[in-house]
């Protein structure tokens, strides 16, 4: 199965590692890797930002890299919303909006991924220790990926996966938010990470780079001894 | 009945067509059919015994006494039992024709009772006030929320439901229905018959209450401060 | 009062609402409460997307045929002897009141909560009119014996207080002498306020929703104020947005049922009350006259724009009681006696970008309050619509954001630049970056993140190089799982 990666900006400069778990593990499934080098970020902070006339042109540009992938995969629940969103976005030009609803259509978050396309939830990997998950906004209000990270996770062998008080809350990221209400943010996240060191998890996995930086840059800064994985990590552990 | 009257409609109701695209206020509109109808499947198959059920669990929940008439009592023993618990009255009730049909006449005969009487205008209203129960029937009662639906009028007064410090609802088991939805489609005929509407329609669920100081629950604010429903 | 509160900046305001340990302690503990008895309500109900569903659709047809509805409202009610005033803007609905009031030569008015009168400042008018008015819900109550503090919740108006501060301010103002129990306090209330409801002149009311087909207004409340303010005085003055409607009392069910459940997680709450017109022959309680207010004051500026969804607000405040930025910030932060995120939709739309231009930045776009709300008001979004109103049709982009959309290359449609961006992004980032592979004192709008976080090291190789050499059959990298 050719599989296109959608890597994402945050990967893409910040966290290779993800990317290259995430290649890997795809690899070990089956799959044939595609990386467009013309790929960018997708538009979802300028969009976000009210910046959506400059969205638009990163938009149309993701399309023509992307549309003529047969599944387009990537380690980014947040990332994947907003290419499903792009339809949407693009409503006023039919012709840009059909292109972006078949780019929509075959667009997947890895763990979705795995377990709707590839029909797979043990993956034989292993990690030994408790984990607790942070279930990203987007993913799992908007995207509707709830189930999937834990399925393939209650499948990894030694990891015991514990509950997080509050799971449902937002960390405080919310893209250009942590930096214009860095304050407020910053009591968010502070939460977020309190909640997370009371799970008495030696690791706290989740399925967006945005989240995680976010929690592992206040998990660093107080000098947590929680560590901080992306699921592509740790579903491609041995 | 004299008509009342109205100010600006014209420019403030065309204002609102032309925002919404229309040149003139809509002659009609027909209500369409909605997708879905979850309200009808509450306690569908529910049995009068089943809906009496839920009725008395929901009670707990709302502060309420529920009060179930004994096949051994009957209804004036039972609520003179409950009056008697309440330290007894003042007592003010509705005017209504179910005290005499339930045999309750002798509420009537305690010198501490008044009937709530419209020849003497607001004289009633200190008599509620002072009362410390106030006794009327239930029109349609909820099981899913514990609720006694009053249509008040000349001869039931809002304030007998209201001013006293106790409550004591009378409740025909026939009258129980699973929810909302079943009095407010009653209403809602009524309506669409022509039949004049009570000017004020209660629905009480219990006594009043508040949570505005550090979300903790006070029983009996404005309204009874005690509630106890009598199903027979 | 108008919908604008408080003094200061927006970040003033979020600073001074952060260094208020006792008030964050009690939203963030009502929130839990709010939300535990909500859950537990729609778990009971068992099919809550269908009733969300319906309420929607009910709320979406009837602003769809507002016109329409309002006109027969209307018509009901002068059929059954009640007076009707459209008021476009919240001046006429003032002098309207005003009129009423000292025609009937009212000296007293006892009002039950209403958001729309604190919205036009119908007190304020009043009181300059020599009225005494009289707020009768417990923490409307509280707030206005408190120099009229305004309130930070739309049903929970007190919410910022505690109860030794309550106890505090009765003790200065209603020569109260016992403790600090809400029963205790609670009771000296009622005592006051009886003889305060068997006294007054005139009753005035907001209205949870409008029956269009009997012309009724319905009341939703738990003390029974409403139910006092509606029953003893001789005049009744009810005051509604516009939007606050229903066609029938088949939908009234619904919404009331949704309302109750979001709002308190109550079935029903104590008192539903529906009221049609003044008393009927023979009647003695309820009022002789009886007059509705229905207040436009902007709303109709909404009707046929992208933010239409936002009338279907039926002020239950279950997107605030999950809200994690209300949470942090409270009520006050906001600037607007509508807060939290229905607050920040709606405040700028009634009173424009000028003073609330921040509003619709202070959300994550975490999409809770869209999940909360019972009639499906997508929230989210027109958050998210405010920011793109701000940036390109009112130009007021804060220069700061302008700023971090360059640092970053987001946003940069042209890929070469995003290329170039990201590929000199270490060497840029080089002279910030501490031993441990992160950034600790960031440059520019970085230093808020820093504040508090680390900032990670951009990677010395992008994932893209990576691939690069690795399609070319380059080497693979045995070390790189840190963990």
């Amino acid at each position: 199965m050719k599989v296109t990666l959608f890597a994402t900006c945050l990967v893409d400069m910040f966290h290779s590692n993800v990317g290259k778990a995430t290649v890997e593990l795809l690899e070990k499934l089956g799959c044939e890797i595609e990386f467009p080098q013309g790929q960018i970020c997708c538009g979802q902070p300028a969009y976000n930002s009210g910046y959506v006339k400059d969205a638009k042109q990163a938009m149309k540009h993701m399309i023509t890299v992307f549309e003529q992938a047969e599944y387009i995969v990537t380690p980014s629940g947040s990332c994947a919303t907003m290419f499903k969103e792009y339809p949407h976005i693009l409503k006023d030009e039919p012709d840009w909006q059909h292109r972006a609803q078949l780019v929509a259509n075959k667009t997947y978050e890895l763990t979705q991924f795995i377990v709707q396309v590839l029909k797979r939830e043990d993956l034989g990997a292993t990690l030994n220790g408790k984990a607790t998950v942070h279930t990203s906004c987007h993913m799992t209000r908007l995207l509707g990926a709830k189930s999937e990270p834990f399925t393939l996770l209650n499948n990894v062998q030694g990891l015991e996966v514990i509950p997080l008080d509050k799971s449902q809350d937002c960390c405080g990221f919310g893209g250009t938010f942590s930096v214009k209400m860095g304050q407020i943010s910053e009591q968010m996240v502070d939460e977020k990470v309190s909640h997370i060191e009371d799970s008495k998890a030696d690791f706290l996995i989740g399925a967006d780079c945005g989240c995680l930086m976010n929690i592992k840059g206040r998990i660093d800064r107080k000098k947590s001894p929680v560590t901080v994985l992306h699921i592509a990590e740790v579903l491609n552990s041995q | 009945m004299k008509t009342g009257t109205v100010h600006n409609s014209d420019s403030f109701l065309k204002n609102i067509s032309s925002r919404l695209g229309r040149d003139t206020i809509e002659p009609a509109v027909t209500l369409p059919e909605w997708s879905y109808s979850p309200q009808h499947r509450v306690l569908e198959n529910a049995t009068q015994e089943e809906l009496i059920a839920v009725l008395e669990k929901q009670c707990q929940i709302i502060h309420t006494d529920f009060v179930r008439v004994k096949p051994e009592n009957t209804l004036e023993e039972t609520l003179n039992y409950v009056i008697e618990s309440y330290g007894g009255g003042p007592i003010i009730t509705w005017d209504d024709p179910r005290f005499e049909q339930s045999g309750l006449s002798s509420l009537f005969e305690r010198d501490d009772t008044s009937i709530w009487d419209p020849s003497i205008g607001d004289n009633n209203i200190p008599l509620a006030e002072k009362a410390n129960i106030g006794i009327t029937f239930s029109d349609i009662t909820l099981a899913e929320s514990g609720t006694v639906v009053l249509f008040s009028g000349a001869k039931k007064g809002r304030a007998v439901s209201l001013l006293p410090t106790v409550y004591i609802a009378l409740i025909p088991a026939e009258s129980i229905v699973p929810r909302m939805t079943q009095a407010t489609s009653i209403i809602h005929n009524k309506i669409q018959d022509g039949d004049a509407l009570s000017s004020c329609i209660n629905f009480i669920t219990g006594p009043s209450n508040s949570a505005d100081i550090e979300m903790k629950l006070v029983v009996g604010v404005h309204g009874p401060i005690k509630v106890t429903y009598i199903v027979y | 009062m108008s919908i604008k509160i408080g003094e200061g900046p927006f970040h003033q305001r979020v600073e001074k609402g952060l260094n208020n340990p006792f008030m964050r302690g009690a939203v963030s503990s009502a929130q839990e409460r709010f939300q535990q008895r909500k859950a537990s309500a729609i778990e009971e109900l068992g099919n809550w997307e269908e009733w969300r569903s319906l309420g929607e659709e009910i709320r979406q047809h009837t602003i769809e045929h507002l016109d329409f509805y309002l006109n027969q409202l209307s018509e009901n009610i002068i059929k059954r002897g009640g007076h009707v005033f459209f008021a476009a803007t919240a001046e006429e609905a003032n002098h309207y009141i005003r009129d009423v009031v000292q025609s009937k030569n009212g000296k007293k008015v006892v009002k039950s909560k209403s958001m729309v009168t604190e919205e036009i400042s119908l007190n304020a008018c009043l009181e300059e009119a020599g009225c005494e008015v009289i707020e009768t819900d417990l923490g409307e109550y509280i707030l206005q014996v408190d120099d009229h503090d305004p309130p930070s919740h739309i049903v929970t108006p007190a919410l910022h207080k505690n109860k030794e501060q309550i106890r505090d301010v009765f003790k200065a103002k209603l020569g109260y002498t016992k403790s600090e129990m809400p029963e205790e306090l609670a009771l000296h209330a009622r005592e006051l306020l009886r003889k305060e409801f068997l006294s007054a002149d005139i009753g005035i009311t907001g209205c949870n929703f409008a029956v269009a087909e009997s012309g009724s207004i319905s009341l939703v409340t738990n003390e029974g104020n409403a139910r006092l303010v509606t029953a003893l005085p001789k005049t009744q003055i009810t005051v509604m947005g516009m939007e606050r409607i229903v066609p029938t009392f088949e939908e009234l069910d619904i919404l009331v049922s949704l309302l109750t459940r979001s709002a308190v997680g109550q079935k029903l709450t104590s008192y539903v009350t529906a009221l049609t017109g003044p008393r009927t022959e023979g009647e003695v309680d309820g009022p002789e006259e009886f007059h509705l207010v229905i207040v436009d004051n902007g709303r109709s500026s909404i009707l046929g724009t992208d933010f239409q969804s936002v009338l279907q607000c039926i002020r239950c405040a279950a997107c605030i009681n999950v809200c994690p930025v209300y949470r942090h910030v409270g009520g006050h932060s906001y600037g607007s006696i509508y807060p939290g995120p229905i607050g920040a939709v709606l405040t700028p739309l009634l009173e424009g970008y000028e003073d609330h231009k921040e509003l619709p930045y202070a959300s994550t776009l975490c999409a809770a309050c869209s999940e909360a709300c019972p009639v499906k008001i997508p929230l989210h979004d027109l958050l998210h619509k405010h920011r793109q109103v701000i940036v390109e049709r009112e130009g007021k982009a804060p220069v700061s954001e302008k700023l971090i959309m360059k640092a970053f290359g987001f946003g940069i449609s042209s890929p070469a630049l995003y290329q170039m961006g990201s590929k000199f992004a270490p060497m840029a980032m080089k002279p910030f970056v501490g031993e441990n592979q992160s950034i600790s004192k960031g440059p520019g709008p970085l230093k808020s993140w820093t504040d508090s976080r680390e900032f990670p090291a951009p990677d010395q190789e992008r994932f893209r190089d990576w691939m690069k050499s690795r399609a070319k059959g380059g080497r693979i990298d045995e070390n790189r799982y840190r963990s």
